[in-house]
This record gives structure tokens, sequence and C-alpha cells, in this order.
């Protein structure tokens, strides 16, 4: 028995142990995950100026810098596997996933991707080159802008692999090159006759059922051509077929598809391949099956009227379906809008339009005579036009390029867009010369000037939105210039729609810049005040400088956008440019934003970024997991020496288990005051705590009500916190990891706060409450408004608040944990005495502005 | 008055792409070569203002176009730029008196400013 007793002690004792060199190794394994992201970030930094248009490159560069930045995340992930017990195996497979893609672009080799048939709503950024560019950019329309494209899906590039595969052409394609016009007839013949692979057939037959269950049987469809270069750089437009009216079958859309697929190979298209530099036999064709509209009328916008006239678009419409437009059949109205803030209608031109294209009866489509009642009649009334126009604008600055854009209204007036490509035109040469651009922007007043770091280059213009708190967000009108106080990675949920970003605080090499890079938006951070001195509303243009120059003009300098809108299209044309540049999709976007989110998964990981991203944030919450276990065996710790009592002026007492570094080096027995406290952020939390005047000590009136409820869940927070059960707080000189408990509320907090802002966070959570669930949601509510004014992101629910907080400097960390350790001190007993929603905003802003009276 | 002209020399397309288009964009004659041997046979036949060439080729590389350029043509201006950084070979270019030596990735803006700089522009 005493044996026994013996053995199950050392048992004890030995787990113990582990546990704790357990912690200091995860700590350690913390600290290189941050490094590996950190080594990782910047080579995505560099990768994405170098691979930018400004630097003549090649590809042994894309190479050798893509081999720091693999070896950088696979540190990360290494160390990230050991921190978690390798909780997340899906990570490994992801990075291989992205690297055989990347491997595949460096190498030129085939995709590896399998699907052959994708709707819209499944197309995500990494699938652009198997779904075609048109493809791409219609699903981009409706995923990203969200605005009204028809249902529609893709049959991939795989699936045209496979068919050529299939039919035994492999071989033959890739003799293309010396191809003349009878080897070319004899292939569109073959293709044409050609049949499918069993599993294209099963693919295909799934998604027709599916749209015709959505369409009806009277659903038509139009099939049209998707290269996998097509409205990218280049636009092919008009160059390949297109079939509409095509009846919702499997055999009709497998007519269509061929016939699609053969026009790769018409003399015109092959003689446009040539006079791009194309290796002929090498464009893959994915084609759309998009929802025939029951068009009232169709048209075309050039959000760049032709010839030199960038300042307004065209808006042609014709009764109809679009071939009356596109093809020239009949003479359309044609609108002109001047495209300011809000468009303008300047002139309007209506058409005799005594012809129009109809679907016919059965497949196809016919020109027939104009009813004479529509005859001369304008298509769209200017409430429409106007419509179209600001849904241009939108295409138009999502894609810095003016626009070639197909759309068309159905009878109910609802209008659906149907192609977005860039809009090729001659750069007029004899357009104002640099010296006249410079006198006309210095005739606009300038209201900042070469302040702070610009992290994406460019000219635009719109009217400045100061951002106070996250959940503006989704309220910022299209086209502003968000000016925020902090930079954060949350405004990627609003860059789609944003002209230019400006911060008071922020690096170049954040999350958020990254994202900026990637979508090319004029970015300046860390100007020191821009959100003091820019009004609200107010309409200014940016110009961000390639030697990090900034001005910033009030109102629209029209003459600098111009300019703008003529630059830097061209590098980006150059075939290879591209290629190199498609790597960056595999790395730099961020798909992951909101650590709160449920949908926080390893799954949603697509990209080097999202890896990044994800391992950061699940680190520091397995550094808070361990820490609490840790904590749980502080019966054990405070027998140690690393194990101290913290003894303050004010009734807690709090046990510090030193990581190293987190005291001081004059610490002579086991209590210990403030002063020997040296870690950073422990040391500011407790400096807000001791704050004269936020420590209530009154005793709060708690009723027969809070007493039971208090009662009642009790059990419930000791089954919550079971390890927690003193407070305790895990130190070392820039990380602290810290446990309070109060009656019966928990605060927890976790911060790591070093000289680099990128490491740095804080993860704050509160739960419980003695009084009744009313008082304690008050109380979150309270605290939710304190800590959202300090940039939060935040969680709440019933009485459980989580706040989120990265990125930010250590000297900023420092002065908001001293607000926090006010608020842990404030907030303390005040869930008994919020007795009304109003109390909340009240002694909210009264503690924001440094009051801490509780009393109405 | 004429276009100045600039002759680029990469065995890697794209840098000759990219160049190109730069330095036409402000108004140059570019032609570009993918290696050493056919743009010293087209100096036979046309002057060119400047030479923009890679030092790591496969034939004739970037230093013996530097000394070939020096000794037949010793008015045209020689720009060296590479991926192989190195001193050593950075020096023997000087000696043979190279214009300017960059490493890739190289910004096109210093590439441009020394292009002007080699045509006394600046």
């Amino acid at each position: 028995m005493q044996k026994n007793f013996f053995r199950r002690v050392r048992e004890l004792f030995g787990r113990n142990h582990g546990a704790a060199s357990d912690l200091a190794t995860r700590f350690r394994a913390f600290q290189a995950v941050l490094d590996g992201n950190n080594r990782t970030l910047e080579a995505m930094t560099e990768m994405g100026e170098k691979l930018g248009g400004d630097y003549l490159f090649d590809v042994n560069y894309t190479r050798s810098a893509y081999a720091e930045l693999f070896a950088a995340v696979s540190d990360s992930l290494r160390n990230f596997n050991l921190l978690t017990d390798q909780q997340y195996p899906q990570l490994g497979e992801i990075l291989t996933r992205i690297d055989r893609l990347v491997q595949r672009m460096l190498t030129g080799s085939d995709s590896l991707f399998q699907g052959q048939v994708v709707f819209y709503p499944e197309i995500t950024w990494d699938l652009a080159e198997e779904v075609g560019g048109k493809n791409y950019h219609l699903a981009e329309l409706a995923n990203i802008l969200q605005l009204r494209v028809p249902e529609a899906f893709a049959i991939t590039t795989a699936a045209f692999r496979d068919f050529i595969r299939h039919n035994g052409l492999t071989e033959r394609l890739a003799g293309l090159s010396s191809a003349d016009k009878t080897t070319l007839e004899k292939l569109r013949t073959e293709i044409l006759a050609g049949t499918f692979p069993e599993d294209f057939c099963t693919s295909l037959t799934a998604a027709v059922d599916k749209m015709r269950n959505r369409l009806g049987k009277k659903g038509k469809l139009a099939v049209r051509s998707s290269a996998d270069e097509e409205d990218g750089d280049f636009s092919f437009a008009g160059q390949f077929e297109t079939v509409l009216n095509v009846d919702c079958t499997v055999a009709a859309v497998q007519g269509a598809y061929k016939k699609v697929l053969a026009s790769l190979f018409q003399a015109n298209a092959i003689s446009y391949q040539r006079q791009l530099g194309y290796d002929l036999g090498k464009l893959k064709m994915a084609v759309g099956c998009v929802a025939m509209i029951e068009a009232r009328a169709s048209g075309v916008i050039y959000t760049a009227a032709a010839g030199k006239d960038r300042s307004s678009m065209a808006i042609s419409a014709a009764w109809g379906l679009g071939p009356g437009v596109v093809d020239g059949l009949t003479d359309a109205d044609l609108y002109t809008v001047a495209k300011e803030e809000d468009p303008r209608l300047v002139e309007q031109r209506i058409g005799a339009k005594a012809q129009m294209v109809v679907n016919s009866g059965a497949s196809g489509v016919k020109t027939q005579e104009t009813p004479a009642a529509l005859r001369g009649q304008a298509c769209l009334r200017e409430v429409e036009v106007m419509d179209l126009a600001r849904h241009a604008l939108a295409i138009e600055r999502y894609y810095k390029i003016p626009q070639d854009i197909e759309w068309a209204m159905d009878n109910t007036g609802r209008c659906y867009f149907l192609q977005a490509r860039s809009l090729r035109m001659d750069e007029p040469a004899d357009d104002v010369p640099d010296k006249g651009m410079a006198a006309v922007a210095g005739s606009y007043p300038v209201l900042l000037k070469n302040k702070g770091i610009v992290v994406q280059r460019g000219i635009s213009a719109g009217k400045v939105y100061i951002l106070r708190h996250l959940d503006e967000l989704e309220h910022i009108p299209k086209g502003s210039i968000l000016v925020a106080r902090h930079d954060s990675p949350h405004f990627v949920q609003a860059i789609p729609i944003l002209n230019a970003i400006i911060t008071d605080i922020g690096v170049p090499t954040s999350h958020m810049a990254s994202i900026c890079r990637e979508f090319n938006i004029p970015t300046v951070v860390n100007t020191g005040s821009a959100s003091q001195i820019l009004p609200h509303g107010q309409a200014i243009t940016l110009q961000a400088g390639e030697e990090g120059d900034m001005v910033v003009y009030e109102g629209f300098v029209q003459s600098l956008l111009r300019e703008e809108r003529q630059k830097g299209a061209k590098l980006r044309e150059l075939y290879e440019v591209r290629r190199q540049k498609y790597i960056m999709r595999y790395i730099a976007p961020l798909n992951l934003v909101n650590p709160l989110e449920q949908e926080y998964t390893p799954e949603k990981c697509k990209t080097v970024h999202d890896l990044v991203r994800f391992m950061h944030e699940k680190s520091v919450q397995a550094l808070v997991a361990n820490a609490s276990r840790t904590k749980g065996i502080g019966g054990f710790f405070s027998r140690q020496s690393a194990v101290h009592r913290l003894v303050l002026p004010i009734p807690v007492q709090i046990q510090v288990i030193d990581l190293g570094g987190g005291l001081s080096g004059k610490v002579v027995g086991k209590e210990i005051g403030f002063a020997e406290v040296g870690s950073v952020p422990l040391r500011a939390v407790l400096a807000g705590m001791l704050f004269p005047g936020v420590w209530q000590n009154e005793a709060a009136p708690l009723r027969g009500a809070d007493l039971l409820s208090g009662m009642t869940r009790a059990e419930d927070l000791t089954r919550e916190g079971a390890a927690v059960l003193e407070n305790v707080a895990l130190a070392s000189a820039v990380y602290v990891n810290m446990s309070l408990r109060f009656g019966y509320h928990f605060n927890m907090l976790d911060c790591y706060c070093s000289d680099t802002p990128r490491n740095n966070h804080i993860y704050f959570r509160f739960v419980g409450g003695a009084a009744a669930i009313t008082n304690r949601s008050r109380r979150i509510a309270l605290m939710a408004e304190v800590l959202a004014e300090h940039g939060f992101a935040l969680k709440a629910k019933g009485d459980l608040l989580v706040g989120r907080l990265s990125g930010r400097s250590r000297e900023e960390l420092e002065g908001i944990l001293e607000q926090i350790g006010r608020l842990i001190g404030y907030t303390r007993q005040l869930d008994a005495r919020l007795d009304s929603d109003e109390m909340v905003h009240i002694l909210a802003q009264r503690f924001l502005q440094g009051d801490y009276r509780v009393a109405p | 008055m004429a276009k100045h002209s600039i002759m680029v020399i990469d065995d890697e397309k794209i840098v000759g792409d990219m160049a190109k288009l730069s330095f036409e964009q402000d108004g140059y004659e570019v032609e570009t070569f993918l290696n050493g041997e056919s743009a010293l046979e087209r100096l036979q036949e046309k002057r060119f203002d400047v030479v923009v060439t890679d030092l790591k080729m496969k034939g004739v590389d970037g230093l013996e176009v530097l000394r070939t350029v020096k000794k037949l043509y010793p008015g045209i201006k020689v720009i060296m730029i590479t991926a192989f950084a190195n001193l050593d070979v950075a020096i023997e270019a000087l000696r043979d008196d190279v214009h300017d030596f960059f490493p890739k990735p190289v910004k096109i803006k210093e590439l441009k400013a020394s292009v002007q700089r080699a045509l006394g522009e600046a």
C-alpha cells in the first residue's frame, strides 16, 4: 500500500516535472513559429515587390525567392506541429498542394486539377486558369463584387485535356506550330466528331440536371468559350464561337461544347494567337454554360468612351438579345455618361432599331423586325442607365483598367452582367505632357505631403471614410478612400470596393500591406495623423509615388487620374511577366480574416499567407491552453523556485511563474512586489489594476436573484476553468498568460509584447459574474465598447466576451494593457450595479475619459 | 533628333522583353538578343548607343561582350546585369571599363537612370 503510494507520488512528480519543461519547450516552439512566419512574410513582401513590374527579373530569381519563402514557412510549420502536438495535419497537405501548384508554374507543366465541371459560386482564386478568363471574371463579378450574374457552370481545361486525349489528338496539338489550313480543317472536323470520356459524361449530366432544376424545362443556355488566357490580359474578343439558346440537355450541351472547342483552331483565332506570340496548340479551352436571360434589352458598356475621351463611358442598348449590339446588327441606342463620383447622363442618341435578335423557338437565335411600338423608342430609362453606369464604374475600379462589359435586362428590369473584359485602346500619343500634369496638380490644395510609408504606389481618388470601428466596414460606400488609425487584415473584406487606404499607424510588411499589393490598391501607412487631418466625406486624390513620396490633394485631380490609367498596363501584358506573377496567387491572398469566426479552419487555408495567419492564431491558442494546464498544477509549482507570490496593495494575490525574464534580477525569497516584475506586459496590466480609483472596493448591492444565479453558475464556471483554481501569471520578459478569478467571474489575458509589432497580440477573455444574466450581459457590453475603442476584434455572447488584437507596437500594447488592467479592476463588481442599458454607454464613455465613478 | 538605340542581351527572354517595353515607352529604340554571338554580329551592322548585357550566358558571356565592345566600338557604353553577384567579376568588369553593374532583379528606374547617365543626359 505504502509502496503504491510512493509510486504514485513519483509518477505525479515526474508528470509535473515533464509539464514544466514541456511549457518551456512549447514557448520556444511558439517563438520559432513567429520567427518562421516573419521570414515568410518578409520573403512574400520582397517577391510581391520584385514581380510587380518595377524590376527586371528572370525565372532564376523567382525560383530562388520562392525557395527561401518555402523554407521559412516549412520551418514555421515544423515548430507549429511541435507546439500543437500535430493537431492540424491538414496544414502540411495544404502546403504540399501549394508547392505543387507553384512548381508547376515555375516549370510550365500541366495543371493537376482534375475537376471537369465547376459551378460559379465554387470558383475560387486558385481556379482562374482551370475555368478560363471569361468564366473567372464573371464569377468574380458575382462572388466578389456581388453583382447579378446568371446561373452558370464552367467546363474546365481539365475536361478539355481529357477530351483531346480521349480522342487521340494530344500529339496533333503538340505539332501544331507549323500547321497549314488543311491540317487545321481536319483537326476541327475530328473535334466535332469526337466522343466524350465516361467520367466527363457523368459530371456533365449532374451539372445539366442541376441547371434544369433551377431554370425549369424551358431554360436555355449560352455555351461560350473561356480559354485559359481569354479576357485575361488579352481579350480574344470575338475569336471563338459562342452558341446561344442551347437546350438544357446533355446532348445539346455536348454538341455546343464541341463547336466551341473546334473554334480554337479556326483561321482567325490561329492568326490572333500567332500575332501575340503564342505557341499554337498550347492554349487550353474552358467553356462557360450560362443561363440565357429572357432579355427585354441587351447591350455593351465601354467604361472609357472611344477615342481620347476617358472621362466618359458609352452604354449601347438594343431590344432583345446581345448580338444585336455586339455584332452590329442594329443601330443601337447610345448613352454617354460622365464618369464622376455621381455619374451624369450627358447625351443620349436613340436608334431606330428596325431589327432585333430573339430566341428562335428551337435552339439558336434569329433576327426579326422590331415591333412598331418599340422602334425608335429608348431601351433604357435614365434611372436604368445610371444604375448600369454605377456598376460599370465599380467593375472598372476593381480591375483598374477600362472595361468592355456585356449586360442584359430581363422583363422585370433586373440587370444581369454577362461578361467583363479589359478594354484595349490605343493610348493617346499627344495627351497632356508630364509638365502639364504637375502644373494642374499644383493648383489643388495639398492636405498631406510626404508622410508615412508607401505600401502600394498609384494614384487614386475618392471620398474619405474615417473608420472608427471594424463593424463599420460593411457600410463603407463603394469607391471610398479608407482612412484609419491602424491597419488591419480585416480591411480585406472591403478592399474590392475601396480606392485607396491611408493609416496613421502601420508597417509595410503587415498582412494588410500584402493584400493591398495583391489587389493593387494605392496604400500609405504610418502617416501619423491622416485620420485627424483628413475630414470624413472630403473628396481627395492620393498620389503615392515610387520613391515613397506621397501627396494628398483636395478634390479629384482628373489629370493625375488620367495619367495613372495610361501607365502600367503594358508591362503586365508580357506573357512571361504574367506567368511569374501568377505564382503570387498561391502565396499572397488572404482568405482567413477574423480569427474569432467559426470558419477559421485549416480547410479554409489556400495560400501561404493563410497558413501563416492560421499558424499564428492557433499557436497563441495552443500556448494559452498549455499555460492553463500548467497552472492547474500550481500546487506543485508553488513549491518550485520559479514560482513567486505577488503581493499587491489591492485585495488580490497572484502566483507568478517565471518563464525567463518574467521577474527582475533582484528577487529574494518567495514574495515579490510590483517592483520585481520584469515582464513588460505583466507590468503594464498590473499598473492599470493599481491605478488610483479604478479598484472598486464598496460592497456591491447583490439581490437574492443575483445570488441564486451566481450559485447555480458556480458549477459551470468551475468546470470551465477547472484547471484555474488560483490567480496565476505565466510570464517571460515579453509574454504573459494570466488568469484572474474574482468571485464568480474569470479574466484571462494572453499577451505577447515585443519590439516586433507583427509578433504581438492580446487575447482577452472574460466570463461569468454573480448578478442576473441581463446585468452580466450589460457588463460585457460595456467592456466591448471600451475594447472596440482600442480596435479589438470582439465576440460577445451572453456573459462571455472574447477580444483579439494583433500587430501593434510594444508601446501601444503597453498603453492598451494598462487600460485593460483598469478595466479588470473597474468592472470587478460592476454587473450588480448596471441596472439599465443606458448606464452601459454612459459608464463606458466615462471610463474612456478616465472617470471611474460608478454612481449614475 | 534620332532616337537613342539600346541593345539588350540576356538568355532569358523575359528580361529582354521587359527592358524593351520599358525603354520603348521612354522613346528609345531597343533590340534584344538571347546570346552574345548574335549580338556581336548585329554590332557589325548597326551602331548602338548603349549595350545592356547579362553576365552569365552560354557561349559568349557578358565579360566577352564587354571586352569586344570596348575593343571594337570604344564609344559604346556597356551596362552589366547579373543574377550571380560576385565581387571578383565586378572588379574585373570595372577594370574593363564597364559603365555600370547591377545585380538582378534590377529596378527599371535605376537602369533607366544609368542609361541616361551613359548617354550624358543626366
